[in-house]
Order: structure tokens, then C-alpha cells, then sequence
């Protein structure tokens, strides 16, 4: 087919950095306040709507390295245009563009509300998004394995995070887990859908496919790094329910960071003042990966220089953050980017892959005949 | 590359005018103490920690009353040279008007500020609030730290319930609503906790003796320090001692104590409360001598009885007042399944409860001299 990539040797990265990619791509904001949505579903069995959300995560994961496989050195924008033709495949890629666009407006606006609630109530939105945005075009200019090494580094950086959650486990009264199994499972279904904000992420390996350098190996490295995310989660959710009572739970916007509130040093009143500036380190990966998504998808549809690119998206989403300034609007923002998300991350890669499948084994079929 | 540098370098440097707060310039709320007045609205009393230039910290009181409480914190700005900061709380005290009006308000607004710990203690006073804390004590330079500090040492030694903001919201928000609050009251010179009071929709409906809280503690959690005060019938302690006497007054140190709760029938309800107690004898009537075992065994034999007696009068009071503070609501509801146990239903079970108590003590010590 043409229009097929062309990578180098140089470009590759080894297939373990995946395990870091995936885990620093997948934490980011909806660490801080994805319980009370789940609760409001499942109750006290929110943790088996994590489990249940990340059994579908890894099934769209392997559906789509199944899929890549196929097409051995592609991203996902090569076979839409390989599956779709170049009209409907080039819209599909713009659709795929735009919602890696969403995903970065996404996060970058609800970090920015988290520290105007809790930290800095007087500052200026735009600025904190300028700041963000100018040490994303830093990472982003500077290429894809500078990025890499920013998840890695992000990822050993943030290792305290959960140590420091043992401490809100001194009030934790298990009675708040039990009954188990108490809720049917159109609610654990419900509660593993709110996740989904949560829980995506992975889809960057869509486009970093083509980069790993052994891709047979890839599959492990991402399983690695969908459990332990998985493990993290279910850590911070277990907490939680023990921490807080039910409607307590409901009325908690920002859970995880209620629960920093506790923690009292001898040097230190309040850490999660700390903790939410530190933040800024946990979501740079997840920005950079999108942006480099977004651009990696623009440049098979027109062919567009970096720069250009960046400060184009990087001025749409300014202006796009004046029109989503209080709480209640970046609420219904996020349900409906949830709503994408689910589409986008857990169906597409799976009818995709049976569209590829059907085709191929078509295609055999054609050239056994002849 | 050269301009971006200069572009970054800029933005650090306007980071520093976010918002300053200079520990000089802020006067510090160490305890703050409300009471509903008359037309319905809130007196603030504020004790105020101010440091100067020398880093000297200087204690006074302001108070104004206002319809919301930082209406109020804006007229106490308007009497004092430096402006009030309420990140250092660490103490509220609510008056006796408003614990029988409600908390529910209070803890609502204590809750909605990012600034205020969650680890504050919360506490009923007994009398005038204005005048425990304006009056000028002898021994006491800063009433703040010292309201804290005297709460916070006995709800370490188990003779006071724990009744921080998180715990008390917790309670709120739980399936039982009660809770219990600390009362402390001004005597002449001194400041002391003359008891408990108990809480159910947050109104208060009962008050519980300082004497009685190590029970309620030994019935909800583990223990690992608290002394008891016992009184012993004498009549089946027959023959310990040469000289007869009507009651054997007894102190005893709990080293480790247990309760184990197991539901028999839960249409009554009915439970049965096991609390296992290993114990070390610290005052005892000199006549008696402790190394012969059978002596030990009477002891602990009577012990259990009386303790037995004791928690029995607890509960029942709690039920009579209807206020469940040690949780059985939660651990009801953890034990049943497919039936709805909401607030109302348990308002209704609560009095009807049944709790066959049996307590196995053992005398691990008896101190160094017999």
C-alpha cells in the first residue's frame, strides 16, 4: 500500500519502555476524583467495576496489537487508510486527530480546576494552561524519546504517591466494604463505564507501534503495565471506601486529594498542596503523548511542519478553554469526552480489528483461488 | 530556541506574585468557637496567633457575630492589624445553643474550605463559650494550644473519643448519623473534659461521663492503652482478704483489648459482643495478696461482671436516647444481605437491639511489689 511509514533504527526504542508508557500515560487526572462517580453506580463494589473496566482495556489492547501486527510497521492511521481508502480513512484519521486534541484539552482543564479549587484559588486559568503548554512544546520539539524518558522519569518520580496512602488506612473500618457483591451487574457494568476516563491512556500505543523495536515483545510489556496501573487503582479505591462513608463518598468531589488532607507531617501541615504541584509531573507524559499523537495523525493527512502544527492545537485549545470556565461545564465536558473516550478507546480498535480480519481473509481467499 | 528560553525564564519569575502569603503579615486562627445567638446568627470567637518581625508569637481573642462565619472572619479583619489565615485550625468548639440547634451547618462549612484540615478536633462546651475563652487563666498563656493539647493527649490515652472533623463528617454521612463529641468546661482555673456528649442528627441528646469512655472504645475497636477504675462487690470475693469490706476499689491498665462481634439473629437484632481483655493490675487494696492463682481468678471473674454490667448500662443508654456512636448500624448492615437497612430503619431497630455482652479478661501483671 502506499503511503507507508518509513522508520529508522535510530528512531526505535526498546519494547520495555512500554511498561512506563503505558503506566505514566494511563495516571494522570482522573486519579483524583474518579471515585464518587464510580460510587454513585456501584456502591461499595466499585473495585470490581476497576477490575471489570481493565479486563476490557486489555481485551482492546490485545485486539489492537493484534491488529498492528498485521500490518507489521503501521500506526493506526496507516490502516485506516489501508482499511477505509484515503477519503473516508483521511476523515477518520482528522476524527482520531481531534480526539487526542479533546484528550489533552481534557486534562490540562481539569488539573488546572484542581489547583484554582485547592491551592491557588486567585489564579488565572490561562496562565497555568500557558505554562503547561509551553513546557509541552519543549518535550514535544524535542522529540519522541525525549517524551520516553519523560514517562520513565515520571514514573519513578511518582512511586511515593501510594506509599503515602497507607497512612489514611489507620481510620480504614472494613464494614464499608461488606456485603460483597451486593450490587447486580448492571450497576458494577455502569460503575466500569464512568472509568473509562479513567482508564484510558493506552491508546497512545496505537501510534507508537511502529516505533517499538520488538514488537513481539510488546505484548507483555503493555500486560505489565495495564496490571500495575490496574493494582494502583484498586489500592486507592480500597482506601477510599474504607476511609469514607457512603453519601460522605458521593459528596466528595476530589476524593484522593481529601484523603492527602489527612496525612499531617512534623514539618509540613499540608501535603497535598505538595502533592498537587507535584502533580504537574504526572500529567506532562499524558500531554506530551497526546500532543505527538495528534501531530503523528496530521502529518499523514497533510503534510505539516511541527511547529505550525503545535502552536495551531495549542491556540485552539486556549481559546477552547474560555468557553468551558466553571465547574458545572467542565462536569459536562467530561461526561461527554468520557462518552468519546469509551467509543474511541475500547470499540473502534475492536471493530477495526474485525474489519481487518474479514478483509485478509478475504483477500486470502481471492489469492488461494488464484 | 534562544526566545523560548527567555519566554520560560519570564514565566518563573511572574510565578512568584501567585499568591503570596507571608507568615508576618497573616494572623494565624489557632481554635475557633461558635454559638448560635438569637436572631439565628453566628458568633465567631477567634483565638488569633500573631508573629512579628523578631518571630515572637503573640495569642489574643477577637469575636464578632455575623449571619455566616466568614461574614464574621471579615469583621474580625476589620479589627485586627494582620489578616485571619484558617489553614492552622486546629480546634472548633461549638457553644451549647447551637449543639441542640444542629452541627449540621457547622461541619458543612468547616468541610467546603480547602483550607481547613481535616484533622481538626471538634468539641461541645459546657457554660459560656465567650467566657472559657477570654477569661484571663493563671497558668494558661495561649488557650489554642492548649485546648488542643489537652484533647488531643486524651483521646491518645483513650479518655476521650477521637473527634476530628473527618471522623465526625464520617459519622454524619454513615448509615447510623450519630456521633460523639467531647465536652469540656471551664473550672475556675482550668479547662477541664467533663464527659461526652452524644449526638444523633446532629442535635445532641445525651451526655455520657468522662468515667465511662473507655467502654464505649473497648465495644467499637481495638485497644492498646486506657485505665479502668472498677468497684468490686465484695460478697464473691469472700475470703481474699482478713478485713471485710462492702466494695474493693481496683485499677486496672488495659494492655490489649478485643471485641468480637458475631450477629445471631438478625430479625431482633441480636448480637453477641465478646471482648477479649488482657490487663495488668495497677492499684489494689494492700490486704489482698495476688501471687496465689485462685485469688487472680476471683479477681478476674468479678472483673468481667462489672465490666459486663457496666457496658450493658452504656448501650442501653445509647439506646434509649437512641444514638448509636459504636456503629452497630454499619456492622448490621455489613452482615445481612438483600435486606435495605437505611437510616430510618435502623432509628426503628436500634432500641430493639439486643447485645448479649461477655468479657474475658487476664491479669497478665501486678506491679513490682506485693
Amino acid at each position: 500500500m502506499k503511503n507507508k511509514l518509513q522508520i529508522g533504527t535510530n528512531e526505535m526504542f526498546n519494547a520495555p519502555l512500554l511498561f512506563y508508557i503505558i503506566c505514566a500515560s494511563q495516571v494522570g487526572v482522573g486519579v483524583h476524583g474518579f471515585q464518587a462517580v464510580i460510587y454513585q453506580n456501584a456502591k461499595h463494589d466499585a473495585w470490581i467495576s476497576i477490575i471489570i473496566s481493565f479486563l476490557a482495556a486489555y481485551l482492546s489492547v490485545f485486539m489492537s496489537l493484534k491488529l498492528l501486527k498485521m500490518y507489521e510497521t503501521e500506526d493506526i492511521f496507516g490502516v485506516n487508510l489501508d482499511l477505509f481508502g484515503k477519503y473516508i480513512g483521511n476523515f477518520i484519521n482528522l476524527l482520531l486527530v481531534i480526539y487526542s486534541s479533546l484528550a489533552f484539552f481534557a486534562i490540562i482543564r481539569n488539573y488546572t480546576d484542581v489547583i484554582n479549587a485547592w491551592v491557588f484559588p486567585e489564579l488565572k486559568p490561562s496562565f497555568i494552561m500557558i505554562t503547561l503548554m509551553i513546557l509541552v512544546l519543549y518535550a514535544f520539539t524535542a522529540g519522541l524519546r525525549t517524551i520516553i524518558g519523560i514517562c520513565f522519569f515520571s514514573f519513578f518520580l511518582g512511586l511515593w504517591i501510594p506509599v503515602a496512602l497507607i497512612i489514611p488506612l489507620n481510620y480504614a473500618n472494613v464494614n464499608y466494604l461488606l456485603p460483597v457483591f451486593s450490587a447486580d451487574l448492571v450497576e458494577l457494568l455502569k460503575g466500569a463505564y464512568y472509568m473509562t476516563f479513567t482508564v484510558a491512556g493506552f491508546e497512545v500505543i496505537h501510534t507508537l507501534y511502529p516505533f517499538i523495536k520488538e514488537k513481539e515483545k510488546a505484548k507483555k510489556y503493555v500486560s505489565l503495565g495495564l496490571f500495575f496501573t490496574m493494582f494502583l487503582y484498586l489500592f486507592v479505591m480500597i482506601v477510599t471506601l474504607t476511609f469514607f462513608s457512603g453519601e460522605q463518598l458521593e459528596r466528595t468531589i476530589w476524593a484522593t486529594l481529601s484523603l492527602f488532607s489527612n496525612i499531617r507531617l512534623p514539618f509540613l501541615e499540608r501535603i497535598e498542596l505538595i502533592t498537587v504541584c507535584f502533580w504537574m509531573i504526572v500529567i506532562l507524559p499524558n500531554l506530551c503523548l497526546y500532543a505527538w499523537s495528534a501531530f503523528r495523525g496530521m502529518k499523514r493527512i497533510a503534510n505539516i511542519s511541527e511547529m505550525k502544527f503545535i502552536l495551531g492545537m495549542f491556540s485552539l485549545i486556549f481559546i477552547g478553554s474560555f468557553f468551558i470556565e466553571t465547574r458545572s461545564e467542565i462536569y459536562e465536558f467530561n461526561n461527554k469526552f468520557g462518552y468519546t473516550a469509551f467509543i474511541i478507546v475500547l470499540i473502534y480498535p475492536m471493530v477495526l480489528y474485525l474489519i481487518a480480519y474479514i478483509k485478509k481473509s478475504v483477500s486470502r481467499q481471492r489469492a488461494g483461488k488464484e | 530556541m534562544k526566545n523560548l528560553i527567555i519566554v520560560i525564564a519570564f514565566t518563573f519569575m511572574l510565578g512568584g506574585c501567585a499568591e503570596q502569603k507571608i507568615l508576618e503579615n497573616i494572623s494565624l486562627t489557632t481554635l475557633v468557637g461558635y454559638e448560635l445567638e438569637d436572631e439565628g446568627d453566628l458568633t465567631s470567637i477567634a483565638v488569633i496567633r500573631q508573629v512579628n518581625q523578631d518571630l515572637e508569637s503573640r495569642v489574643e481573642i477577637q469575636s464578632a457575630t455575623a449571619a455566616t462565619s466568614k461574614w464574621a472572619r471579615t469583621k474580625i479583619d476589620l479589627k485586627t492589624s494582620k489578616i485571619t489565615g484558617s489553614g492552622q485550625l486546629r480546634v472548633a468548639l461549638f457553644g451549647e445553643n447551637l449543639a441542640k440547634e444542629g452541627l449540621d451547618h457547622n461541619l458543612h462549612i468547616l468541610k467546603m474550605s480547602a483550607e481547613i484540615s481535616n484533622a481538626t478536633y471538634l468539641a461541645i462546651v459546657e457554660g459560656d463559650i465567650k467566657e472559657l475563652l477570654e477569661y484571663q487563666y493563671k497558668n494558661i498563656t495561649d488557650i489554642g494550644q492548649h485546648i488542643y493539647q489537652l484533647i488531643q493527649q486524651n483521646i491518645e490515652h483513650h479518655h476521650a473519643l477521637s473527634s476530628t472533623l473527618h471522623e465526625v463528617n464520617r459519622d454524619k454521612y454513615s448509615l447510623v448519623k450519630s456521633y460523639a463529641l467531647p465536652v469540656i468546661k471551664k473550672e475556675e482555673e482550668n479547662i477541664v473534659i467533663s464527659g461526652m456528649a452524644l449526638f444523633k442528627d446532629s442535635k445532641v441528646v445525651g451526655q455520657i461521663s468522662a468515667d465511662d469512655t473507655m467502654f464505649i472504645m473497648m465495644i467499637r475497636e481495638r485497644t492498646h492503652n486506657g485505665t479502668l477504675q472498677l468497684e468490686l462487690p465484695e460478697s464473691t470475693l469472700d475470703g481474699i482478704t482478713e478485713n471485710p469490706f462492702d466494695e474493693l476499689a481496683v485499677a486496672i491498665d488495659s494492655i490489649d483489648s478485643k471485641p468480637v462481634l458475631r450477629l445471631v439473629d438478625p430479625s431482633v437484632p441480636e448480637f453477641d459482643l465478646t471482648i477479649k481483655m488482657e490487663c495488668r493490675l495497677r492499684e489494689i487494696n494492700t490486704d489482698i495478696i495476688v501471687d496465689d492463682p485462685e485469688t487472680i481468678k476471683k479477681l478476674e471473674k468479678e472483673i468481667n461482671h462489672k465490666i459486663e454490667s457496666e457496658i450493658k448500662q452504656i448501650i442501653k443508654y445509647s439506646q434509649d436516647v437512641n444514638s448509636d456512636i459504636f456503629n452497630f448500624g454499619e456492622r448490621f448492615r455489613a452482615r445481612v444481605r438483600n435486606v435495605i437497612v437505611d437510616k430510618e430503619k435502623w432509628y426503628e431497630l436500634y432500641p430493639q437491639m439486643k447485645v448479649n455482652v461477655k468479657v474475658e479478661s487476664q491479669i497478665v501483671r501486678d506491679g513490682v511489689f506485693q
